[in-house]
């Protein structure tokens, strides 16, 4: 079941959303085409939830409109809803269910039934490696079986556009290889996918093109390069580092070669015009402030460097 | 002093919520305050009295059915309201008298009054009762009656001289006097009784349901965590049951004092009352230890707690006055002893009714003891095993 | 209606594979009921009783009358025949249990003593006086002895007067004691007529039988309705709201699955008491109405608490309590009807009063007695449940 060809699959514009005083979303809009992977990046907190939500109908907008494959979208659009597919960041399963039990269920709300229902079980559970382990409870499973599970659920009724959030927190580095893997494959074969992670590397990896989104505000979008070609040719520099952090990164924002530094959560991250003619003022400094670096890694600039270009911040504190 | 740390963290999480405030405290004085309007302990049976007019003769009736001991005549407004208390149980019986009693039988003829009880109710008592009344008021009818019928005067002839016989002759008299022992609960205010039984039964209850509070400890890994400092298992327990018993001791006192100062409640010895609270306490902190350490899921103790703490409490002569079980069944009377309730129970009893002491008591309070100790053991024991799995 | 039924479906699943649920839907109120039906059994059989100790100290002919006469052809009366006062007093001065339940030694509820040249003394219009020693344990037996001696006294009376009104109308010297056994024979013109009034009231076994089973009633149907607030914890109340299916069928499926929850539990609980302890509830057809309201009433008051909780444990504690107060003041543990006053009239104020009193009526096997507990018991869910639904239905948010 896909949007008919030629529109974009999603069209969001002007969301607005506030609980009581605390505003979520402040006006963030985006398109998605057939067969593209949109990531939404941006550290916690920046409303990357409460945005799909409303995308998915789960929330109602304060402001703004999202069209679904040419139909709007809102809490009460239930013939919409068919078009999109959760997979929410909270495991969105039954534990007292099997993996076979929760995918029919859900099938059903969907409007699927008999044997069509039945073969489309067996396929998603082939296609997210549960074959095996179907029949039992799932609260016996492990974090990732969970997972797979919790994204095969979003894929079973063939949504025109798959949402995912965050599916890899928590996730072991095998399991999360494999969800990448899929979600990939998902991606060829013609799926339009919304991904949201605070994980840089995934949506370098996954997404054609990125949104940055930060306390609300969609602050930059772009293709990777794109992206990137906003922080010039700086190199980004990461330090792994005890002590004192917050002091070293402030006296080394002050270096001239330094365009920002920032906390992030194991050191500190900079973005330095020509690291490595910079690298012993530097670890001078940090000595001097009162850290103790561990490892140095160099590399050109990334879309951490982007966002901490764009808002001074580092994408994970 | 770790235990005593578990136990105040323990104590100030449960009466935080609402519902724990809801239980321990308002619930059983509703209760008590519940029974004790409802009049409790063994009371008379009822016999309802309708009469559709007031003539002489009914109010005599009325009166002499009211000077019979062991019964309590209530005046009823209407025979639909009577016989509708009587199918539901409010009335024993119901006396209908009809309209005319008196000038009906005046002018000779025959009166029919209606004795309504139920079917499966064998109240020949009552029929003898009502009968005597009867026989008693209509002598001078009687005579008059037969002294027509011998054709030895008129019916008013025969009246006039009956009144002047029946004043001069010497009576035929009834002289009633009571000997035995009067019923061991008739002693007793009406909230006495109930407030022992929901005393017992609430102190064993609410403990019990603490039960699910370990299991939640034990589903949460947080035992798992305090196993993995330097707390030894003994330390764990030890908090735990001091826990329970704190919370026991609290719902057994409040009770005491609150019924004591609202209803006016005596119990008795204030030091044996104190001792029998304090040892069921114990026996309820090891029952709910155990149950702790037997069910692994905390909704599932809920349930087995609610229906254990009421089953046994019924069982123990909590909501059935143990005196009056007693006469009731010597099948019944025994099982209740099985419990630690009946135990219980037989102690306060004793502590009002017997006016007794500690020394007469200290047979319950031992066995009372003897209770937890052994639950407490098997509680233990199991709760070793279990409890870091 | 499709999603509500394959929702309910769901939950139902997960609910027969959840071991709490057997326990507070079917273990439980069975097992009270058994017990409380146990202990009540005796109680039940009511049934008069009484043992009288008499001397008879004369042994004339008008102390043998009443002896053989009226106390023996009274019903559940026992005489116990002694030679002496002494003797008769020491049976007495006891303690004895009022319904004259077991005991080893012998005990009288009452004493009667017929002194020596009683029946002469009648016959030669003497004063007599005929004694009677109650036992203070037995108030009722004793106070139906004396009512009993007091009724031949007044007999006797009766003789006396009438043959003396005779004598005097007439003139003339009578044959008293022929003509004292023609005034024993005259009928009394007060007569005593049996009415049989049907029963309203439930036995104590099927009292208690009904009684757990809607007490844990409002404790089963929890599971279903709350059931939306745990979703919410479990997170899997997102996928349901992003499912292309309305709030209303999320709800529905709810109230539904409680529903059949509800059900099975009541009919469970009905077919095993009747069967196991002969509880006797009622014709099926009343019956069955009154379970199906009691059900509804259920769904309201879970769906009203539902909606104002914060969480599924929050809603089973407030839950708890409610039941439980509820269940006190309609009735299901003592008989409150019987308090009179303002206690038995506040039993209506919950639907447990009103089925524990429907149930009661419907012994008199009259179905319309049902019409008014089940309206009462619909009105109380409709109400409780518009505004439980509502506002669940406004907060159905993940």
């Amino acid at each position: 079941m896909s949007a008919p060809a030629g529109g974009p699959v999603l069209e969001c514009s002007g969301i607005r959303k506030s609980f009581g005083d605390h505003a979520a979303v402040k006006g963030i809009g985006f398109s998605i085409a057939p067969g593209e992977t949109y990531g939404l990046l941006g550290p916690n907190g920046a409303g990357k939830t409460t945005t799909i939500s409303i995308i998915a109908g789960l929330l109602e907008a304060d402001e703004g409109s999202v069209t679904l494959g040419g139909e709007a979208m809102n809490p009460d659009a239930t013939h919409t809803k068919r078009l999109v597919g959760l997979v929410p960041q909270d495991l969105a399963i039954y534990p007292d269910l099997g993996a076979t039990e929760n995918l029919e269920f859900f099938g059903r709300l969907h409007g699927m039934k008999g044997p069509e229902l039945r073969r489309r079980v067996a396929e998603v559970l082939e296609i997210i490696e549960l074959t095996d382990r179907a029949g039992d409870r799932t609260e016996k499973y492990s974090g990732g079986m969970k997972r797979r599970l919790n994204i095969g659920v979003g894929l079973l009724h063939r949504p025109a556009l798959l949402i995912l959030d965050e599916p890899t927190v928590g996730v072991d580095p095998q399991s999360r290889n494999a969800i990448l893997d899929s979600i990939e494959r998902l991606g060829e074969q013609g799926m339009a996918v919304l991904y949201t992670t605070h994980y840089m590397e995934e949506a370098e990896r996954l997404c054609h093109r990125i949104g940055i989104v930060d306390q609300g505000e969609l602050i930059a979008e772009g293709s990777q390069a794109d992206l990137v070609r906003l922080v010039g040719h700086r190199d980004r520099l990461k330090l792994t580092a005890t002590g004192s952090l917050a002091a070293t990164a402030a006296a080394l924002g002050d270096l001239a070669a330094v365009d920002d530094a920032a906390v992030a959560d194991d050191g500190i991250t900079l973005i330095v015009d020509r690291a490595h003619d910079h690298l012993p003022e530097i670890l001078a400094v940090a000595g001097r402030t009162g850290s103790l670096v561990k490892t140095v890694d160099v590399d050109s600039a990334d879309l951490e460097s982007v966002f901490l270009k764009l808002t001074g911040r580092a994408l994970r504190e | 002093m770790k235990p005593l740390s578990i136990a105040r963290v323990n104590l100030v999480r449960f009466f935080r919520t609402r519902s724990a405030v809801f239980s321990v405290f308002l619930l059983p004085m509703l209760i008590v305050l519940l029974l004790g309007a409802m009049q409790g302990g063994a009371s008379n049976p009822k016999l309802g009295y309708v009469s559709a007019g007031e003539d002489t003769f009914t109010l005599e009736l009325f009166a002499i059915l009211d000077g019979v001991d062991g019964f309590e005549v209530l005046e009823i407004e209407d025979e639909a309201s009577a016989i509708r208390q009587v199918e539901r149980g409010g009335l024993r019986a119901a006396v209908i008298v009809p309209a005319g009693f008196e000038s009906t039988l005046r002018s000779g003829g025959d009166v029919e009054i209606g004795l309504v009880t139920r079917a499966e109710q064998e109240v020949q008592g009552i029929g003898d009762v009502v009968n005597a009344a009867i026989t008693r008021q209509s002598i001078l009818l009687r005579t008059a009656r037969f002294a027509t019928q011998k054709g030895a005067g008129t019916f008013d002839e025969a009246l006039a001289v009956g009144e002047v016989a029946q004043e001069t002759l010497p009576p035929v008299s009834v002289v009633a006097t009571m000997a035995g022992e009067p019923f061991v609960l008739a002693g007793l205010g009406r909230f006495d009784i109930y407030a022992q039984g929901m005393l017992i039964l609430f102190i064993f209850l609410t403990t019990l349901n603490g039960a699910s509070h370990l299991i939640q400890a034990r589903q949460l890994g947080v035992t798992r965590r305090m196993y993995s400092t330097p707390t030894p298992v003994r330390t764990m327990l030890a908090g735990e049951a001091l826990s329970r018993f704190s919370i026991a001791i609290i719902q057994g006192g409040f009770i005491f004092i609150g019924t004591s100062l609202i209803f006016g409640v005596d119990w008795g010895s204030p030091i044996g009352a104190t001792l029998t609270i304090i040892a069921f306490a114990l026996v309820s902190t090891s029952g709910a230890m155990l149950l702790g350490a037997l069910v692994s899921n905390d909704q599932q103790a809920g349930g087995i707690s609610t229906a254990l703490g009421l089953g046994l409490a019924a069982l123990g002569g909590c909501m059935f006055p143990l005196a009056v079980l007693e006469m009731l069944s010597d099948t019944v009377y025994r099982v209740a002893h099985v419990t630690p309730h009946a135990w219980a129970l037989e102690a306060l009893q004793a502590l009002v009714t017997e006016d007794a002491g500690v020394a007469d008591i200290a047979g319950f309070l031992l066995i009372l003891v003897g209770y937890a100790v052994v639950l407490g053991l098997l509680a233990t024991w199991r709760l070793r095993k279990v409890l870091v799995r | 209606m499709g999603a509500a039924w394959t929702i309910a479906r769901k939950d139902l699943k997960q609910r027969l594979r959840d071991r709490s649920a057997y326990i507070v839907g079917i273990v439980a109120p069975l097992g009270l009921a058994l017990v409380f039906g146990f202990v009540l059994n005796p109680l039940s059989d009511f049934e008069f009783n009484a043992t009288y100790a008499v001397a008879d100290l004369d042994g004339g002919p008008v102390s043998r009358l009443f002896v053989d006469t009226v106390l023996a052809n009274a019903e559940g009366i026992k005489v116990i025949e002694v030679a002496s006062t002494d003797e008769a007093e020491a049976l007495v001065d006891t303690e004895v249990s009022p319904l004259g339940g077991a005991g080893d030694t012998e005990t009288a509820d009452a004493a009667i003593i017929f002194p020596i040249g009683f029946s002469d003394d009648v016959q030669s219009e003497r004063p007599v006086t005929i004694q009677v020693i109650g036992n203070q344990g037995s108030e009722t037996n004793a106070g139906i002895a004396v009512a009993l001696v007091e009724g031949y006294a007044s007999e006797l009376t009766s003789v006396r007067v009438a043959v003396a009104t005779v004598e005097n109308l007439v003139q003339e010297e009578v044959d008293r004691l022929a003509m004292g056994v023609e005034v024993l024979q005259t009928p009394n013109p007060v007569t005593l007529r049996d009415d049989t009034a049907s029963t309203k009231q439930l036995d104590g076994v099927t009292f208690y039988a009904a009684g757990m089973a809607i007490f844990f009633l409002f404790f089963t149907v929890q599971s279903g309705i709350t059931g939306i607030l745990e979703e919410r914890r479990t997170g899997t109340l997102a996928r349901l709201l992003s499912s292309p299916i309305t709030r209303s069928s999320v709800l529905a499926g709810k109230l539904l699955s409680s529903f059949v929850i509800g059900l099975v539990s009541m009919t469970v609980l009905f077919v095993a008491t009747t069967y196991a302890v002969d509880a006797d509830w009622g014709p099926p057809a009343g019956v069955a109405l009154l379970i199906l309201a009691a059900i509804v009433s259920a769904l309201g008051l879970v769906s009203l608490l539902a909606g104002f909780a914060r969480s599924a444990e929050q809603a089973a504690a407030t839950g708890s309590m409610v039941g439980m107060v509820l269940g006190f003041l309609g009735g299901t543990f003592f008989d409150v009807s019987q308090a009179g006053g303002l206690l038995a009239s506040l039993r209506f104020a919950s639907p447990h009063g009103w089925f524990m009193q429907g149930l009661a009526d419907l012994r008199s096997d009259d179905l319309g007695v049902v019409v008014a507990p089940v309206l009462a018991m619909v009105a109380f869910g409709v109400v409780t449940g518009a505004i439980g639904v509502a506002r669940l239905r406004k907060g159905l948010r993940p």
